[in-house]
């Protein structure tokens, strides 16, 4: 088993030298504000590595996946991290890390063998339309309606904080078939074509100025039967699947290694010195605080990951503990670089670009805690589920959903 | 139930585990512990306690010694969980070091036959920071050349123990730097005398050498520097194993916390169905296994050069943060009866708090971490 892992890693890296290029220190983390031109580049670039046989390489063969094990695809993508891969921003994750592994758990046959092939080739991407303006931590308070008409679904509603939807080609949509049962029970996930008659997207301007996530606005769309992902009203079990997916991804991060930072914060470091304050020691201390919880963030995540796979507690509630880390930490780590910025970080020339991350960081921080799950669903989370502290009391009804 | 996260053990660790805590539960209980300030010799029997291994994980099999997996330093921090869990006192962390220490001496030097006695639990020892900057309540001890002899002098607070081991390792300053000597208890011009503690589980005392003529330094590896790379080693494994101790007594406080939750009622429900405590809970959830991350981390970060210091630094300012804020998160759980001396909960508040500040406090540990990190050398350059 070894000697073929290391095989396949030699023939990956032979591969990637020979048909990608090195990436760059101008290459972005994430594209952003993407373009259609843009995003012919990612697809042309996409469809080169499925043809040689690196997309898919855990997915199962009958729907054009590889069929390999997922040490394969970590040695593909410990590999290729030096190269410019595919980048698709954040819908690369979303349609890779989050929709297909759902569908590939829910979807019947013959929808996945129209879609993955096109996933791979890099031909659809696919967007989350989850969250509602009414449902934001009670995800599963879903308003969205789908009513059966013969082989035809109609969905009527609008869903909110859908990340990259500007540029997607299909969305995973939850919406309630059932309103007489209690409201987990009622709900129904679809595949909506972004460009079907009766569908709106509009992106929302968030506080940074950038517009990444979208709302969307459902007028009697028309949905076939096929495209149901999942058993009718049993939405919520495929909900929780994916949402373990999903929480599971910040720590994955593209399925990359997670270790240790090797050295203490180093970008907090580069604006001390910048600053002049490099041995002020209360700042020393604040940088050396960052550090420690960067690497407690990398520490508690891969426990976490070995606790999941040894089967000591499902993966979603495990996966709770980094995320309420990552919660606490980042919006703390993006004060103290306000802290260390003091005036210069509040007001700054044209040409302190790196004086800008550390205020927009600080706007921006704050989402970790509240995106994918707050910090107090993720408590409610760990108590309910993993100390098996009583679940709160319910105002609701049991009997179904009015309104 | 609640879901305990445990790794399974290797299965030798884990027999490790079991023998050691069938022995404790037989020998100890936290009722003894609250005496234990009032006593004048090591309430354990130490033999018994060698037996089972405590004293020869760091030690070479040619000097009785060996560990059950192949980190010696791991199975040892087996066992310093359940001296935390289980409130046991004695010199178990310093004997180590100093176990450790002697063991890395060279072949010819003849202090290593000492590693023998101590690993079989004949006589004990103590790891007197002192000097090499990790004691909160640093002394002051200073060993100078008076007609070719080496003279010690100065006092050490604050050192576990030194009222009964046997054997004192000495970091003092020289006029070259810092050296280390061993030194035996009945040495002429050294005295000991008792000190109060928060921790009343555990014993403390301060150490005072009054012109203690020493033997030559020890040198387990010739090489310069201000604190040499030995001295390292020996704040690294004081501090896992202080990380052992804190996580095993973090464990068990969070534990009875949790299970108080469950079962006291008010308002005619469990208490631990109020967000308020829940949440509390689930925080104080996360410092736990958070802090068991990183004593695995710490482990592995044993030997590791300069980013093993810096790791081992992390993980002993992060703990040790977090284990006072557990003990207190706990104590608020607990309400009225955690105010009574039969609750144990003020016995752990106690030694977490203690073992916070021994072999370097949080603050010192950051200050520590950085001075390992390369870049930040760089950078105050």
């Amino acid at each position: 088993m070894n000697d073929e892992l290391s095989e396949y890693r030699d023939r990956a890296r032979r591969w990637l030298a020979e048909n990608l290029r090195r990436r760059e220190l101008g290459d972005a983390d994430d594209l952003r504000n993407i373009t259609p031109g843009l995003l012919d580049a990612e697809r042309d670039l996409q469809r080169l590595v499925a043809e040689a046989g690196y997309a898919g390489i855990s997915w199962p063969k009958e729907y054009g996946g590889q069929g390999l094990s997922q040490e394969h695809e970590h040695v593909f993508q410990q590999e290729a991290a030096e190269y410019r891969v595919p980048n698709f921003g954040v819908l690369g994750r979303t349609t890779f890390g989050i929709c297909v592994p759902t569908m590939l758990a829910f979807a019947r046959a013959d929808f996945l063998d129209e879609h993955i092939p096109k996933v791979l080739r890099g031909e659809e991407l696919w967007v989350q339309f989850f969250t509602e303006p009414a449902a934001g931590s009670d995800l599963a308070g879903v308003l969205t309606r789908a009513t059966r008409d013969g082989d035809i679904w109609r969905l009527t509603g609008s869903k909110m904080w859908s990340s990259g939807a500007y540029y997607a080609d299909y969305g995973l949509c939850l919406a309630r078939t059932n309103w007489d049962v209690p409201k987990h029970r009622g709900l129904t996930w679809f595949a909506v074509d972004v460009d079907a008659p009766g569908v709106t997207v509009r992106p929302i301007t968030l506080i940074t100025g950038e517009s990444e996530v979208c709302e969307e606005f459902f007028d009697d769309v028309e949905v076939s039967d096929r495209d149901r992902i999942g058993e009718i009203d049993e939405g919520w079990t495929v909900a929780q699947t994916m949402l373990a997916f999903e929480r599971s991804m910040g720590s994955r991060n593209h399925g990359a290694v997670v270790t240790s930072p090797s050295h203490v914060a180093a970008d907090l470091q580069e604006l001390a010195r910048d600053l002049g304050r490099a041995d002020d020691p209360t700042v020393l201390d604040m940088i050396a605080r960052a550090h420690i919880n960067d690497v407690v963030f990398a520490e508690l995540t891969a426990r976490m990951t070995a606790l999941s796979a040894a089967g000591a507690a499902d993966a979603s509630s495990l996966a709770a503990y980094p995320k309420l880390a990552a919660g606490l930490f980042t919006p703390e780590r993006a004060r103290i670089g306000m802290e260390i910025g003091r005036v210069a970080t509040v007001v700054w020339d044209d040409d302190h670009p790196e004086r800008a991350r550390v205020a927009t960081n600080y706007l921006t921080a704050r989402g970790r805690a509240i995106a994918g799950g707050t910090n107090q669903m993720m408590r409610n989370v760990i108590a309910e589920r993993i100390l098996d502290l009583p679940r709160e009391v319910s105002f609701e009804d049991g009997d179904g959903v009015h309104r | 139930m609640p879901t305990r996260l445990e790794i399974p053990l290797a299965s030798e660790q884990a027999m490790l585990r079991d023998a050691t805590r069938r022995f404790v539960s037989t020998a100890w209980s936290p009722v003894a512990a609250r005496e234990v300030h009032n006593t004048e010799s090591d309430p354990l029997d130490l033999r018994q306690a060698a037996e089972l291994g405590w004293f020869a994980m760091l030690a070479p099999e040619e000097l009785g010694g060996g560990s059950v997996s192949t980190s010696g330093i791991a199975d040892a921090a087996v066992i310093g969980y359940e001296q935390g869990r289980h409130l046991v006192p004695g010199p178990f962390i310093s004997t180590n070091v100093v176990v450790d220490a002697l063991s890395r001496a060279p072949a010819g030097d003849d202090r290593r036959s000492l590693v023998r006695d101590l690993v079989a639990g004949w006589c004990t020892a103590t790891w007197v920071d002192a000097g090499s900057g990790a004691a909160v309540a640093t002394g002051n001890v200073t060993a100078s050349r008076v007609n070719g002899r080496t003279l010690l002098r100065g006092t050490a607070p604050a050192v576990q123990d030194a009222t009964t081991v046997d054997w004192f390792l000495v970091t003092a300053q020289s006029a070259e730097g810092l050296d280390q000597f061993v030194v035996p208890r009945d040495a002429s011009g050294l005295s000991t005398k008792s000190q109060q503690s928060l921790d009343i589980t555990r014993r403390f005392g301060a150490i005072t050498f009054d012109d203690v003529e020493a033997g030559p330094a020890l040198e387990v590896a010739p090489g310069a520097g201000a604190v040499s790379e030995q001295i390292q080693r020996q704040i690294d494994i004081a501090s896992v194993l202080t990380i052992a101790d804190m996580v095993g007594a973090m464990d068990h406080d969070f534990d009875a916390a949790l299970e108080h939750a469950r079962t006291r009622t008010a308002f005619g429900r469990p208490i631990g169905s109020f967000q308020a405590l829940k949440h509390l809970l689930a925080d104080t959830s996360l410092l736990l296994e958070a802090s068991k991350a990183m004593m695995d981390a710490a482990v592995r970060a044993v030997a590791g050069g300069a980013a093993g210091h810096m790791l081992v630094s992390t993980a002993k300012a992060y703990v040790a943060d977090s284990a006072i804020s557990l003990g207190q998160d706990c104590f608020q759980v607990f309400g009225g009866i955690g105010f009574s001396w039969e609750h144990d909960q003020h016995l752990y508040l106690r030694r977490l708090t203690t073992d916070a500040s021994l072999f370097g406090d949080a603050s010192w540990h950051r200050r520590r971490l950085l001075d390992w990190d390369p870049y930040a050398k760089d950078v105050t350059a």
